[in-house]
């Protein structure tokens, strides 16, 4: 485990830099910090969509896109899914993702 | 797809009906509730039930407020006052007696506590772990199909829904040998000391059946002490928090864990199943939709929620207000008790247009609440979806002119204001 950064643009624009660690989710690291709308209801287990982000385009390639059980819980939350959504429970934290920058999406 | 009404104008219905003069617990308005739903989120969205003595939180944004703050709104001390409610004692006395001990539910507890207890069950349930046993469940479910009659009628929460759920969880414990029809029994009764409408003695009734419920897990609590096992009951036995050998779980907190996951997810999975009856027998369109659609993984998903939202398993879960606090409008004090009614969030216009019509193509589909919601949000939820996908995906590969054999109005529902679960549905079919 090493340490790096990550960056949450929570939904009222309010910036949130934030240490974590390899190893970890990004949404571990949000929920630990308190980012406002990074609930996790389900724990990480990619049964709900309350860690939902949207991913800096900077950043998007490094991140990849979700697996087929990933994008059928984002299809669920339709109206506010964009091309760059990610559940944030399932982006592992590693050292190519030191300065991540990602976007709290709505609860609606 | 909007199978029910292309225009997206929907009637309103239900309102106006006299509040003061309903409640939850008469049978009538248990099995049919949709009408005291509507007139609370209209005029009394915290409302407080006479006969049942507990405010009903019926609309969607005092759920939500409840579910993300598990220490005003306690999950522990809710559940203990709905727990067996007038008869604890004698209920509690039976076990300790006959049923090798009063078990109190370990998940059903406030954070601290309850996020430690969670912790050590979250990782068997996850999305992809769950996903792993589609081809075991597929089989189960088509093997239950194969055995069908050839026509029906049949109930089909007998000859269907039961008996799935029951193998998919007995599988997943590893309980090899069990009497379907005694696990059936035992999962009303425990369901039963939540649903508030059992006399006394029927509560002796249930009791009975939980004390033999507890010395058939308590054998295979002891089996895997001694034995382990690659199965679920083994690894509530053995698990351990990371680095430490000090903090497993106790024997009473494991009796109550396996019990809760061999019940929990069981009858309210079932009804789930029958209410795919259901859907599919009165709502044409629904059916015509769905039949065309068995492999659109996508469409298949998109159905199951959208069965669970507009028909959900659960109909309330209890809290208790730990200090004085503001809700919808309201002054609750220390110690109300709360029943979140779910059906009547999902019901909510202003959240789910046109909220009676089955539209598979909502784009806030995740956002209903049958599963609950916050910390305590229902951990089975992966393996429940999976379960009534496949269900829905070989039902609509195997089966046609599926047909409800009695008046929508004569469906018959279990007593109960924790579930709102249908306790026959005959039907008939032909099988393709």
């Amino acid at each position: 485990m090493s340490a790096l950064t990550v960056t949450f643009v929570e939904e009222d624009g309010t910036v949130k830099t934030l240490s974590g660690e390899t190893g970890q989710s990004l949404m571990q690291v949000g929920k630990d910090a308190g980012v406002e709308g990074i609930l996790a209801d389900c724990a990480g287990s990619c049964a709900c969509a309350t860690c939902h982000v949207y991913v800096d385009d900077d950043w998007y390639t490094a991140v990849g896109a979700p697996d087929a059980v990933e994008a059928e819980m984002l299809d669920m939350v339709a109206d506010v899914r964009k091309d760059n959504s990610r559940l944030s429970c399932q982006i592992k934290l590693t050292a190519a993702l030191d300065g991540l920058k990602v976007t709290v999406a709505p609860l609606g | 797809m909007n199978a029910t009404n292309g225009a997206g104008v929907c009637p309103m219905t239900g309102k106006g009906a006299a509040l003061e003069q309903m409640s939850l617990i008469d049978p009538e308005i248990s099995a049919r509730p949709k009408a005291y739903y509507d007139a609370m989120r209209e005029a009394d969205p915290v409302h407080y039930d006479e006969k049942l003595h507990m405010y009903l939180i019926s609309r969607f944004e005092d759920i939500q407020t409840i579910q993300r703050d598990p220490i005003t709104y306690s999950v522990k001390h809710g559940y203990e006052a709905q727990y067996s409610a007038g008869f604890f004692d004698e209920f509690k006395e039976i076990l300790e007696r006959d049923g090798g001990g009063y078990f109190p539910d370990a998940i059903m507890s406030d954070p601290p506590y309850h996020t430690h207890i969670r912790g050590l069950m979250d990782r068997a349930f996850t999305a992809h772990r769950v996903r792993e046993l589609e081809p075991l469940i597929t089989s189960i479910i088509v093997d239950v199909i194969d055995k069908l009659p050839a026509t029906g009628p049949v109930d089909i929460v007998k000859a269907f829904s039961v008996p799935i759920t029951i193998r998919v969880i007995c599988e997943q414990l590893g309980v090899d040998q069990y009497n379907a029809d005694k696990l059936s029994r035992w999962s009303q009764a425990v369901t039963a000391q939540i649903g508030r409408m059992q006399n006394r003695e029927q509560m002796i009734e249930n009791a009975k059946e939980l004390c033999d419920l507890q010395h058939f897990l308590i054998g295979h609590i002891r089996d895997r002490e001694a034995n382990p096992k690659e199965d679920m009951i083994s690894d509530l036995v053995h698990a351990k928090i990371e680095g430490s050998d000090e903090t497993k779980l106790t024997f009473k907190e494991i009796v109550s864990l396996v019990r809760a996951l061999m019940i929990a997810g069981n009858d309210t999975t079932a009804t789930a199943m029958t209410n795919l009856f259901y859907i599919l027998a009165t709502q044409p369109k629904v059916a015509e939709i769905l039949m065309n659609a068995a492999d659109d993984d996508r469409l298949m998903s998109r159905f199951t929620e959208e069965l669970l939202r507009i028909e959900p398993p659960v109909r309330g879960l209890s809290r208790m207000t730990t200090k004085e606090v503001e809700l919808g409008g309201k002054t609750l004090p220390a110690h109300a008790h709360l029943l979140l009614m779910y059906a009547s969030a999902n019901d909510q216009e202003e959240v789910f247009g046109c909220p009676r019509d089955f539209d598979m193509e909502r784009s806030n589909l995740g956002r209903h609440v049958s599963f609950g919601g916050g910390p305590h949000k229902c951990i089975g939820i992966s393996l429940a979806r999976l379960e009534i996908r496949i269900a829905a995906r070989e039902v609509a590969k195997r089966l046609k002119n599926i047909k409800l054999e009695i008046p929508v109005g004569e469906i018959p529902y279990l007593k109960s204001v924790a579930t709102h679960s249908i306790e026959s549905l005959p039907i008939s079919y032909t099988k393709i």
